[in-house]
């Protein structure tokens, strides 16, 4: 088997007395999407945070495409190709849409800001070349129209794809969505749909914590399910919607009922 | 004395999180009035006090109502912070007006002969003092522990949303504490009267002296703010007793960075730590304006041409003077802006760099013979090496700390300017410096210095123009917004705002140059802090963000006073009124404003 994109191993954190997540360990294979579900509160945030270092594990470890992330900043995981979006749609204010995707693409400037001051043509031929990019992004998730808007005037699912293709701006070799179709309409969600079987089918993995059954059995390989901090089971879509454990996480036990 | 302003910015930061720079402003109408009753009318000692109060608080009241608490509940805890530098000013230019500018001292409020205690002769003034202070400590321990009333202000301090919810007026509350503050301060301003000679402009003394004992002490809390005002006031006092009283604030700034250092919040940590990060909640919310294309190549070719022959559109040299200064005064805020307006990085100190490049490259270039260009350079190498120690420090530092790191640098540059009396000149100033010259080509003339910094304008706007419209404006303007987001996409975030610092020091001390060898002298007033709140305020009311509107900003606070002499004393009130004003109603600047209706209006 092929070099996991991402596995972790016995991952752990409390806050306080409370055990957001307590020795975790998955895999998520490279060139999928894997989905990571769970009730309320079962700690697929803090997981996610946990995986880019937003603050520090109390046990456990991480390995990206074979590589610790032990004690790398949020900018060098960027660096090595893990990008992530936020659950409330973190765009840049006081940009407009296209300069937000073009923010994404951060990584990938190469000329100098003294070359961009001196309006060098190297500099001008990059920019126009990302601005293609970028444009061609936003027409694949439908937003052409918001091009030169304000990003924060756009509405709430157009935010969240914005995010979205920002980081897909990036280049990434793993995307990390955190809820993604929150709050996005039906079309919303089946542009998103069709937008993240492309970017996996164009050698992206992605991993995405999502509340949307129907999204997330259409679209997952793998299907990573959480509950109170434990990993309850993982596997394919069909397997998880058969396993009676996952219907007790979701739905409560016969005998509540 | 410190610890009473610092107690007044305490409260004030505990309900609102705002820190209220006008503070000090308050202690000196109170100070001013006393004055006026006690003295000029004749009033007796405790009714005079009991007037100047009230009047102190009257003029809390009306400028909280009509201007801080609105805004409070649609500005951004930085722009806050600007928008009661506004007030200050506003205040003190009122003072201006009102009283004049001369020095006022009070009778101490029992008598010239000092007790005697333990055989040491003490002033009496001293223990009202102490006994305000006291007074002060205690009413405000029973009034928020023991009262209904203190119930609420601290149930907004800790959670406004929750606080209305439960059917608390949140911005009563605000004016409330605002008005009390300011009665503090008043209270504070009287007892001190005596010891001090004031006037009009003493305010940003007490504002920046209860500044930084609050930021010792930790921001938000009380007790943090007693003991840092007097742990600053002990420091002070000592250091001019025994080493100089022309080192006495570096001395009593030592002790700030050291604390910041060591403790980035404070010595005593308020209970709430949350609103000391508001600058990274993305919620600043600005119009977008961009010019593009063919319309911006238009309005630039327009703008240059336009500079280039305005000299000889002009009646006389007095304008031509005034308008060399504001150019030399937007190289500084075009720097100033890639920081705020770009960065979101506040900086208070940004004079200090005019006084670094002024004072290096006239020193060299007047004491030592250097042409005055390698002057200019020198001057740009040590502000470079400054900034980048400074930010050092500052990059770990945010928000109102950031704000106070810069401060104290700002400061730290005055007092050093006006203690190193030999090199200098100290507090009058250094002559004879020579004018700016390349080459051997002098610019001698008004009209060639005018052509100077003309082209040094053309050229660093379209630099920076080519800087911030590709990536490493977006990655500053990321940096301001989000900076959590901005590192998730690999933005080196302490980096760029390192950058940033830099960029604006370097343009900061290439004007100061400038500065020095237009008028052939420099005196630490015309590179103090003072400047430093100036070049704020003509950002804010140009427009941050937009690079070319400060240039509106710096020539009304510039050419309004010089066209309309017989108004000069109402300069420094407008000033401020017009800060607040733009922020309460303008936020993007009277340029982003104008920008963006403008581009309303073509695009249907």
């Amino acid at each position: 088997m092929s070099v996991p994109a991402l596995e972790a191993t016995g991952l752990s954190k409390s806050f306080g007395g409370v055990r957001a997540t307590s020795d975790a360990s998955f895999v998520v294979p490279p060139n999928s999407v894997t989905a990571l579900i769970g009730p309320n509160g079962a700690g697929k945030t803090t997981l996610f945070n946990l995986i880019t270092n937003l603050y520090p594990a109390d046990a456990g470890e991480v390995r990206f495409f074979g590589a610790s992330l032990a004690g790398c900043s949020p900018r060098t995981i960027a660096r090595m190709g893990l990008i992530r979006t936020f659950q409330s749609a973190r765009i840049f204010p006081g940009m407009t849409a296209l300069e937000n995707v073009l923010a994404g693409a951060h990584l990938h400037v190469r000329s100098h800001a003294w070359q961009q001051m001196l309006w060098l043509p190297v500099a001008r031929r990059e920019e126009a070349r990302l601005a293609g990019k970028a444009a061609a992004l936003l027409e694949l998730a439908g937003l052409a129209a918001f091009r030169d808007v304000a990003a924060t005037e756009l509405p709430m699912g157009a935010q969240k794809l914005l995010e979205v293709i920002r980081g897909l701006m990036a280049g990434p070799r793993l995307l990390l969505l955190d809820e993604p179709a929150a709050g996005l309409n039906d079309s919303e969600t089946a542009q998103l749909g069709g937008l993240l079987s492309a970017v996996r089918d164009s050698g992206t993995t992605v991993m995405v914590v999502e509340h949307n059954m129907s999204l997330v059995m259409g679209i997952a390989d793998r299907v990573i399910v959480l509950d109170a901090g434990n990993i309850v089971t993982a596997g394919t879509p069909a397997e998880i919607r058969r396993d009676p454990r996952v219907i007790e996480a979701y739905v409560g036990r016969d005998d509540d009922v | 004395m410190f610890a009473v302003v610092a107690l007044g910015f305490a409260l004030v930061f505990r309900v609102t999180g705002v820190v209220n720079l006008a503070q000090g402003a308050f202690c000196i109408i109170g100070a001013l009035s006393m004055y006026t009753l006690q003295v000029e009318h004749g009033w007796p000692v405790l009714l005079a006090a009991l007037g100047a109060i009230a009047i102190t608080v009257v003029v809390a009241l009306i400028l909280g109502r009509a201007a801080f608490v609105p805004a409070v509940a649609s500005l951004p805890a930085s722009s806050m912070l600007m928008l009661t530098v506004g007030l200050l000013t506003f205040i003190e230019g009122l003072a201006l007006v009102i009283w004049g500018s001369q020095p006022y001292a009070l009778p101490p409020f029992s008598g010239e002969a000092p007790v005697s205690v333990f055989g040491v002769r003490l002033p009496t003034q001293g223990f009202w003092i102490a006994g305000v202070v006291v007074l002060i400590v205690a009413g405000m321990w029973f009034l928020l522990m023991r009262t209904a009333v203190g119930e609420a202000l601290r149930a907004c301090a800790d959670n406004p949303t929750a606080a209305r919810l439960m059917g608390i007026d949140v911005p009563r509350m605000t004016l409330l504490s605002f008005a009390l503050a300011a009665l503090i301060a008043a209270l504070g301003g009287i007892a001190v009267a005596p010891i001090f000679s004031f006037q009009f402009d003493t305010g940003r003394f007490f504002t920046i002296f209860g500044f930084m004992a609050v930021a010792i002490g930790g921001l938000g809390s009380l007790v943090g703010a007693v003991v840092g005002g007097l742990l600053l006031g002990v420091a002070e006092q000592l250091a001019a007793g025994y080493v100089s009283s022309l080192f006495a604030n570096g001395i009593a700034l030592a002790l700030l960075v050291a604390v910041l250092i060591v403790r980035p919040s404070g010595l005593f940590v308020g209970r709430r730590t949350r609103r000391e990060d508001v600058r990274d909640e993305p919620r600043i919310y600005q119009a977008i304006v961009r010019l593009q294309g063919r319309g911006a190549r238009i309005a630039g070719i327009g703008g240059v041409l336009f500079v280039l022959v305005l000299p000889w559109l002009l009646p006389g040299d007095g304008l031509l003077s005034s308008l060399i200064i504001t150019g030399i005064l937007f190289i500084a805020v075009l720097g100033l802006d890639i920081l705020m307006g770009y960065t979101g990085q506040v900086s208070l100190g940004q004079a200090g760099f005019m006084a670094i490049g002024g004072y290096t490259a006239a020193i060299l270039a007047t004491n030592y013979g250097w042409p005055p260009l390698a002057g200019l350079v020198a001057g740009l190498v040590l502000s470079l090496a400054c900034a980048i120690a400074l930010s050092l420090v500052t990059t770990r530092l945010r928000g109102h700390y950031l704000a106070l790191g810069t401060l104290a640098f700002g400061l730290l540059v005055d007092s050093l300017t006006v203690g190193m009396t030999d090199v200098t000149g100290g507090p009058s100033g250094l002559v004879g410096i020579p004018s700016m010259s390349i080459a051997g080509f002098v610019f001698d003339t008004p009209l060639r210095v005018y052509y100077l910094v003309a082209v040094l304008i053309i050229a660093l706007t379209v630099l920076l123009f080519g800087g911030v419209r590709a990536g490493f404006g977006r990655a500053l303007q990321a940096v301001r917004t989000d900076q959590m987001a901005a590192g998730a996409l690999g933005i080196h975030v302490a980096g760029y705002k390192a950058a940033a610092f830099v960029c604006s020091a370097l343009l900061a001390s290439l004007a100061g140059s400038l500065y020095a060898f237009y008028f052939h002298f420099l005196s630490p007033e015309m590179v103090g802090t003072p400047r430093s709140l100036e070049l704020i305020a003509m950002l804010v009311i140009g427009g941050e963000g937009t690079l070319v509107g400060p240039l509106i900003g710096v020539a009304i606070l510039t050419l309004l006073p010089t066209i309309f002499q017989p108004l000069a004393l109402y300069k420094t009130c407008a000033e401020g009124a017009l800060l607040v004003l733009v922020f309460r109603y303008l936020p993007a600047g009277i340029f982003g404003s104008a920008a963006h209706w403008l581009m309303t209006r073509f695009r249907k």
